[in-house]
């Protein structure tokens, strides 16, 4: 694994191999850096993190509802140095590649952003709900902002 | 000898990403295992975008009544980042403080929980004796045993007055003696290292590519602990040492969980020694500007990942929790193939997953297609019963 | 008091002095549930009072619930309850058992035990003290002696 390098030596590294792919870098403070990619090149932008950065541990996937869009938040550690990868897909295409080749561990993440935002990991193996539960109706995802409870059970209200 | 499917489901699902776990049996060995998660649900991310940021730190706290200062803290700090606010070098120390309590608290309690789980039941009444001493410093703390509400967004609520630290410097004293007999035990008593050597084994390669945390990371000689790889708080300042294990197996886990006990009264010492000065808390407009953050922290479990978006209103944008747990559970599937139905307990309880996992009941089908109901308290008693009649029987020790 | 029927069951039924306890966790934190273990460790010691732990409804007189009810686990709760045998009681243990607590109104929850189950006592408090347990558990015996 590579010797922990600075925020400044990380980005030059990434932009030297992605150049204009990624954006709006912001180097919050120590060990804590945001860029944008593009969602095609987000497995290569990922594994190459991986495999030449050390960042070789997935923290989460956050995904957020943007509206017109959704945003997925990949967060990866170099040994505590945090990286976090953001990505858009459109709502009305809202696919993103899987990175469960990468991070196995990355199942209940990536399930977790379709039962709860509607997005399609392309990839994933077919498999049960994480974490909404088996028998939640379909097409109800909790995390968009105009969902309400009403929606998924109009019953009870 | 014919197959056998034993769905574990949750009779008790629990805030821990509890498991339904599915297991096939060829006899008494665990030839595959799945694991299902989910039972806890309760939406509260969802939740925290309703009410303020103050607010949400109550119901965060509620994550876990365990680690629940982990959570609160990891938050704060997410949103402290995004609102760009330094907390005070005292707020630090003291969040340091409850952090180090919770985490002994946490141990003493895997530590009985795991010596019920074996059918050990004088360690669990023993830890969970010893454990009472640290309720009782955060309780003197905070006003609370559990749920102890310490924190808030720039730093701490309460303060510690000299008298507060000299209580629990004693109680320290006499926790860190309590200590060395659990040490004696883990090390030396060879009905429970019987119980726990070989067991439940993961090895550093396996631990490393599934991402597993905390001590079930370090038993496996993974050296990942976020305070130090992402010193935050004034962990930087402080001498301590990250606890590994070549074991790779429950025993490890269990050798890195007792001597970190001793590594957190270190931490505490220190703390309490040299306090810093000053205030405890630093202002906070109650609109956060548009922002995010990402909380990193070292709960007892191990890695607790906490993201806050702000918008510039009084609630936050979107709150994701990635509680540590979740992070271990790849890797249990892969400690249960291989392994005896017997050891399925304690390699569970291993990852110390919430102590309301371990009632659990349990679906037995064989090739008929009969429907036998077992629950946790009889695998547990399987468990006890097998290694019984190979000559393990804690009934014997003091 | 004497015309209460549920008194009348009671009459001849032993265990009153010794209630047996089915602990269910319906999504909660833990807290609760800690503390009710607690309730049975040394420094408390519920056993004394010659209440016991039981693992399967079918032995057990009082389910004592911790946490607010879940969707995912209101079914199975009523199952187990259902499995208990009469006479039998219900104690909600914690504020999220007694009304949902923090978590009223999220979208994954119900709302208080008495949701779906007729609960006989109420201990509040998040979480509750294993005092409070004690407290709770020996004045529902109390008042179902009177």
């Amino acid at each position: 694994m590579a010797g922990v390098r600075t925020e400044e030596e990380i980005k030059e590294i990434l932009e030297k191999r992605f150049g204009t792919i990624l954006s709006n870098w912001v180097i919050q403070r120590k060990r804590r850096i945001y860029v944008d990619v593009p969602r095609e090149n987000l497995v290569e932008v990922v594994g190459f993190a991986r495999r030449e950065l050390g960042f070789d541990h997935l923290g989460t996937i956050t995904g957020l509802d943007g509206g017109e869009y959704l945003e997925f938040l990949y967060h990866l550690s170099n040994q505590g140095l945090l990286l976090s990868l953001r990505t858009k897909a459109p709502v009305s295409d809202p696919r993103v590649q899987t990175i469960l080749h990468l991070f196995p561990g990355a199942e209940p993440y990536e399930r977790e952003l379709e039962d709860m935002l509607g997005a399609k990991v392309e990839g994933l193996p077919p498999g049960r709900h994480y974490p909404l539960p088996d028998d939640w109706p379909q097409g109800q995802h909790p995390l968009k902002k105009n969902w309400k409870v009403s929606d998924a059970y109009p019953a009870e209200v | 000898m014919s197959k056998i499917t034993i769905p574990l489901g949750p009779q008790h699902p629990a805030l821990k990403e509890p498991g339904n776990f599915l297991l096939v049996l060829e006899g008494e060995q665990i030839v595959g295992a799945t694991v299902r998660l989910g039972y806890n649900h309760r939406g509260i991310e969802k939740a925290c975008e309703d009410r303020s940021y103050i607010q949400d730190l109550y119901l965060i706290e509620r994550v876990c009544g365990i680690c629940s200062h982990s959570h609160t803290t990891c938050f704060c700090m997410a949103a402290e980042d995004a609102a760009k606010v330094e907390v005070p070098k005292r707020a630090q120390a003291i969040r340091v403080l409850v952090g180090e309590l919770e985490r002994i608290h946490s141990h003493l309690l895997w530590l009985g929980v795991a010596g019920h789980e074996i059918g050990f039941d004088t360690l669990f009444m023993y830890a969970w004796k010893d454990r009472e001493q640290v309720m009782d410093c955060l309780e003197m703390i905070s006003g609370n045993r559990v749920h102890y509400s310490i924190n808030t967004i720039g730093g701490v609520r309460r303060d510690i007055t000299p008298e507060q630290a000299a209580e629990i410097l004693k109680r320290v004293d006499l926790l860190e003696e309590r200590t060395k007999y659990y040490i004696k035990l883990a090390t030396e008593e060879p009905t429970l290292i019987a119980r726990v050597e070989g067991v439940g084994l993961l090895p550093t390669e396996e631990a490393h590519k599934r991402g597993a945390v905390g001590p079930t990371a370090r038993g496996s000689n993974v050296p990942r602990d976020v305070r130090k790889d992402d010193p935050h708080l004034i962990y930087e300042e402080l001498d301590f040492q990250v606890i590994t294990s070549g074991a790779c197996d429950v025993f490890g886990r269990l050798y890195v969980r007792v001597f970190e006990l001793l590594e957190s009264f270190k931490i505490i010492r220190q703390v309490l020694k040299s306090l810093p000065e000053g205030p405890i808390v630093a202002k906070v407009p109650r609109k956060i500007p548009p922002g995010e953050g990402v909380g990193h922290y070292e709960a007892p479990r191990g890695e607790d990942i906490h993201y806050v978006r702000s918008n510039g209103s009084e609630k936050p944008e979107r709150v994701k929790v990635r509680a540590p747990s979740l992070a271990n559970f790849s890797s249990v599937a892969y400690m249960l193939e291989g392994g005896y139905l017997a050891d399925a307990p304690i390699v569970i309880a291993a990852i110390d997953p919430c102590f309301s996992c371990t009632d659990r009941a349990i679906l037995v089908k064989d090739q008929s297609g009969r429907d036998l109901t077992l629950d946790w308290e009889d695998l547990r008693r399987r468990g006890i019963e097998f290694y019984r009649h190979r000559g393990l029987d804690f009934s014997r020790i003091a | 008091m004497s015309s209460n029927p549920m008194l009348n069951k009671l009459v001849n039924w032993s265990r009153i002095k010794s209630p047996w306890i089915l602990h269910f966790n319906s999504g909660a934190c833990n807290a609760c549930d800690i503390e009710v273990l607690d309730a049975l460790t040394p420094r408390f010691d519920l056993e004394r009072f010659g209440v016991l732990l039981k693992a399967t409804p079918r032995h057990a007189d009082v389910m004592v619930a911790c946490g607010p009810v879940t969707r995912q686990v209101a079914f199975r709760m009523r199952r187990i309850y259902d499995q208990m045998a009469e006479p039998k009681f219900v104690v909600a243990v914690g504020t999220c058992a007694c009304t949902g607590g923090v978590f009223n109104g999220c979208y994954s929850v119900l709302g208080g035990v008495d949701k779906i189950l007729p609960v006989s006592a109420y201990i509040p408090g998040c979480p509750v003290r294993p005092e409070a347990v004690i407290d709770g558990v020996v004045k529902l015996l109390s008042s179902l002696k009177q």
